[in-house]
């Protein structure tokens, strides 16, 4: 059963299943304003001990500000808390951590350099460090939740998962009572979901209450007690039976109808398989592309890869397999060690920024407050970033045709803001990610689109909306590749679905869903082709 | 936080209520630094009426003393120019007073060539001042290859570039290979012949009571120009870019490297000029020392305008009248005219106090 703020069951009364436990931790009424910005209105929720308690929300809803009052990082504006009771009020995350709150950020804080257990002793010991005895310590505290760490293990060597348990580890030594986590599955390999979700489950079963944030419907499937929903800073809905209100939960988070598993993808059309043939030419081709970094290490390996024209190629892979210098180098922010690249047909290997647009190549770059915009600038003047020329006579910019043109693509691509003078940084992200696709789109000639993570920290709608505009573009001939870490996303888009891992391509497969977990396997490199 | 990143910000001010911010913090800043310099004169004892006498007269008092004023003012204002250029692309240029050096030095010796004298049409004057704004331009733009090279970052590099320029004026005037006079006896200064009048930059008004040189107008037409091209053209479009978000601007094809070149070079430039403005219009002669401060003036100056061009200006006349009042109330009434360069400097602490300030009152 699901309960709406507002609407008659809004007294937040626990269901029958919970009535015995008191709430470890209780909000009343709480929220939260930054300036003129209110973040939280009118919270009230209750965290119980030995319960899984998940935060849904979408990005900007206010799940990580809520998590920052509970942990003292802010001080809520309105409203009190209690734990145990008592007024709660930490003014710091030392207060919270003195009263047994705790929590896992989405960063972690850790000493590259250093091994685990130097980094779980950091500033907890003076003088002389036994490190063996305390090894046996934090090994026996891990082994109780399950936790596989390795406690001489330099961090810098260790993957992002094991990372994430040495934060954990970090956190239970403290013995918390409210556990709080802060999106932790996004940058996890399936499996390792899999055990982080069982130690919530085993840290909540030893006397905890957890508060996970997460977007996710599957782990909440999985493991939530009690889910909270929060939309624009108030709780929207909550329910003790999330598994069953799925679809509820879902409506309540959006706002608006949509299935689980790949949002925003699901609503479109299926796609015409696309015909492959000879005739068509290469939009894309990487031959044979090794990069080394600073450090002499090696990114890529040897990657080999073909976007004919009209397609829409995926290319699936945890994060930090190497995505993130493939983009640099396609962008021309980087240059390739070894191998070719070329767009129809031109080859790009060594090419300049300016060059790699002038061969017809759009980017929709990874990070695009880094690469893809300048912030700090208007709307008009980032949606003509790399065609300011067009708009120039004597040197001067022609602001009335760059206002005139920005609100034409405003319209075209649906582009929500205050005008085409308003400061990009005044943008959300989903109208930042259509206006940065609109210039890449407007590319003259294009032939070929990189989008990397392109609906990142987006909302369905906005998912929609760019990967119509991808899909309108391949429709014309035009060939994407597409890259991202969201499997369910690539399937639902695109034609093809390659695999990299550690730098190299381990597999390619249709875009069929009957082929996920042949992909999935691939990604965590289980398996090989 | 710098003081640079808050001159930029546009989003800082949006609490504080755009224009009256923009005003409003520099004019309190300023006002404080006058009270608080008043509070000191009486507490040295001064009578009030003495010193605030002889600032006036210094500052305003005569055709000559605002003449001075201006010929100050026009000096600080290329610098400033200067470094709010430098600073659209993100680069903070604080080698203003080598760059003026260099000018100085360049345009003197381009002054002494046989025969500059003799050339028709005020090419005698305006080659060296050519000179001297090319000088400095290529000056500043050691700082901006070494920059985009090896990453050496352009505070460090202009200001030590600015210590080898003044001791390049020292070397120069003191050889008589370079640009000492021929020594005629013992007592022969180290210094340069003096300019041929021909090089000599003319008067407005063609006298001496009044010496505002050609300076001011040719500086008023930079201002011009370097507001529009900041403003409006396809240059200044990229500086901002480049400046805000050099990825960024990497990315959309422009020429980051020769963006960031080229803006440390335009503040050269305009140092450069304000050297040999300086020499060529009221100077006359190269001593060691000549540039005494000024580039570092400027760059306040260019601190307090927060990127405008109309700020430069207004802080380049508020800053050339208190150097000559201040110079004037020592001589006149015995305060110390380092009372003045106190005053400046706790204009610019409480500029970045406000910026501190802004900062966390506009971060949500």
């Amino acid at each position: 059963m699901i309960m709406r703020s507002g609407g008659a069951s809004s007294s937040g009364a626990p269901l029958a299943n919970n009535e015995a436990s008191l709430p470890k931790l209780e909000l009343t009424d709480i929220g939260r304003d930054f300036g003129s910005f209110t973040a939280l209105d009118g919270i009230d929720i209750a965290f119980r001990t030995g319960e899984v308690h998940c935060l849904l929300g979408e990005n900007g809803a206010g799940k990580s500000t809520l998590c920052n009052l509970i942990f003292g990082v802010h001080q809520p504006t309105r409203g009190f808390m209690t734990l145990n009771g008592a007024p709660y009020a930490p003014n710091g995350p030392h207060a919270a951590l003195a009263q047994k709150v705790a929590m896992v950020h989405q960063h972690f804080s850790l000493i590259d350099e250093l091994t685990t257990v130097d980094n779980l002793l950091l500033g907890r010991k003076f003088g002389l460090v036994d490190r063996k005895a305390e090894a046996a310590k934090i090994l026996a505290l891990a082994e109780e939740f399950g936790l596989d760490i390795k406690p001489h293990a330099v961090v810098g060597d260790l993957s992002v998962g094991q990372r994430q348990r040495i934060e954990i580890v970090k956190c239970l030594m403290q013995r918390p009572e409210v556990l709080i986590l802060d999106e932790p599955t996004a940058v996890l390999l399936p499996d390792e979901i899999e055990a982080l979700l069982k130690v919530c489950a085993d840290v909540a079963a030893r006397g905890s209450a957890v508060v996970l944030v997460t977007h996710k419907l599957a782990e909440i499937r999985k493991i939530a007690d009690e889910v909270s929903v929060l939309r624009a800073g108030r709780i929207v809905a909550r329910s003790t039976r999330p598994a069953e209100d799925m679809n509820d939960l879902t409506t309540a988070m959006i706002g608006r109808s949509g299935t689980g598993g790949a949002f925003g993808v699901a609503s479109l059309p299926p796609r015409a398989p696309h015909a492959r043939s000879r005739m068509v030419r290469e939009a894309l081709q990487i031959d044979g592309l090794s990069f080394f970094d600073q450090t002499g290490a090696r990114r890529l390996d040897k990657v080999t890869l073909t976007v004919d024209q009209g397609e829409i190629i995926g290319l699936a892979g945890v994060e930090g397999n190497g995505q993130s210098e493939l983009g640099s180098i396609l962008a021309g922010l980087d240059h390739p060690s070894e191998g070719r690249w070329f767009v129809g047909g031109k080859e790009l290997t060594h090419a300049k920024p300016r060059a790699i647009t002038a061969a017809g190549a759009g980017i929709i770059p990874e990070d695009r407050h880094k690469v893809g915009a300048v912030n700090a600038m208007t709307l008009a003047d980032n949606l003509y970033l790399n065609q300011t020329k067009s708009l120039t006579r004597w040197g001067l910019i022609d602001r009335k045709r760059q206002t005139e043109g920005a609100t034409s693509l405003m319209k075209q691509f649906d582009v929500r803001a205050q005008g085409p003078a308003a400061p990009f940084s005044s943008l959300s992200g989903g109208n930042q990610q259509k206006a940065v696709l609109a210039r890449e789109l407007m590319t003259p000639n294009l032939r070929f689109l990189l989008a990397m993570n392109p609906t990142r920290g987006l909302d369905i709608g906005a998912i929609e909306a760019v990967y119509r505009s991808i899909r309108e573009a391949a429709d014309k001939g035009i060939g994407v590749l597409l890259i991202s870490s969201e499997l369910d996303e690539l399937l639902a888009v695109a034609d093809r679905i390659s695999v990299i891992y550690r730098g190299s391509i381990v597999g390619t497969r249709m875009a069929s869903y009957d082929n996920r977990a042949a992909i999935g396997s691939l990604m965590s490199g289980t398996a090989t082709q | 936080m710098s003081i640079s990143a808050y001159m930029f910000s546009d989003k800082r001010l949006a609490g504080f209520n755009g224009v009256l911010a923009r005003l409003a913090v520099p004019l309190a800043a300023v006002l404080a630094a006058f009270t608080i310099g008043l509070i000191a004169i009486i507490a040295m004892g001064v009578p009030l009426g003495d010193a605030v006498g002889a600032f006036m007269r210094g500052a305003l008092g005569s055709p000559y003393a605002i003449s001075a004023s201006l010929n100050r003012a026009v000096a600080l204002g290329l610098v400033g120019i200067g470094f709010i250029i430098a600073q659209r692309a993100g680069l903070t240029n604080v080698g203003g007073e080598g760059q003026i050096a260099v000018g100085g030095m360049i345009a003197t010796a381009l002054c002494l060539v046989p025969g500059m004298d003799e050339l028709p049409a005020g090419l005698a004057f305006i080659l060296p001042l050519l000179g001297g704004a090319v000088a400095g331009g290529l000056w500043a733009g050691i700082a901006g290859v070494l920059k985009v090279r090896a990453g050496t970052n352009e505070v460090i590099s202009t200001l030590l570039l600015s210590f080898i320029a003044t001791w390049l004026v020292y070397w120069s005037v003191q050889s008589e290979n370079l640009l000492r006079q021929p020594m005629t006896n013992s007592a022969t200064l180290p210094e340069s012949l003096p300019i041929p009048a021909p090089t000599q930059v003319p008067l407005l008004t063609g006298s001496y009571a009044s010496p505002v040189t050609w300076g001011l107008p040719i500086t008023i037409v930079i201002a011009i120009f370097v507001a529009i091209m900041l403003g409006r053209s396809i240059f200044g479009f990229r500086l901002k870019a480049t400046g805000l978000n050099p990825v960024a601007a990497a990315r959309a094809g422009m020429p980051v490297n020769k963006l960031l070149v080229g803006a440390l070079v335009f503040a050269g430039l305009l140092g450069g000029l304000a050297g040999a403005l300086m020499l060529q219009g009221e100077q006359y002669s190269l001593k060691s020392g000549f540039s005494s401060g000024y580039g570092f003036d400027g760059l306040v100056v260019g601190l307090l305008a927060r990127g405008s061009v109309t700020g430069v200006i207004a802080g380049a006349l508020l800053f050339g009248f208190m150097r000559s009042g201040g110079i004037s109330m020592e001589m006149a009434a015995g305060v110390p005219s380092a009372l003045v360069g106190i005053m400046q400097g706790l204009i610019v602490v409480m500029i970045a106090g406000a910026a501190y300030y802004l900062d966390r009152s506009a971060t949500r």
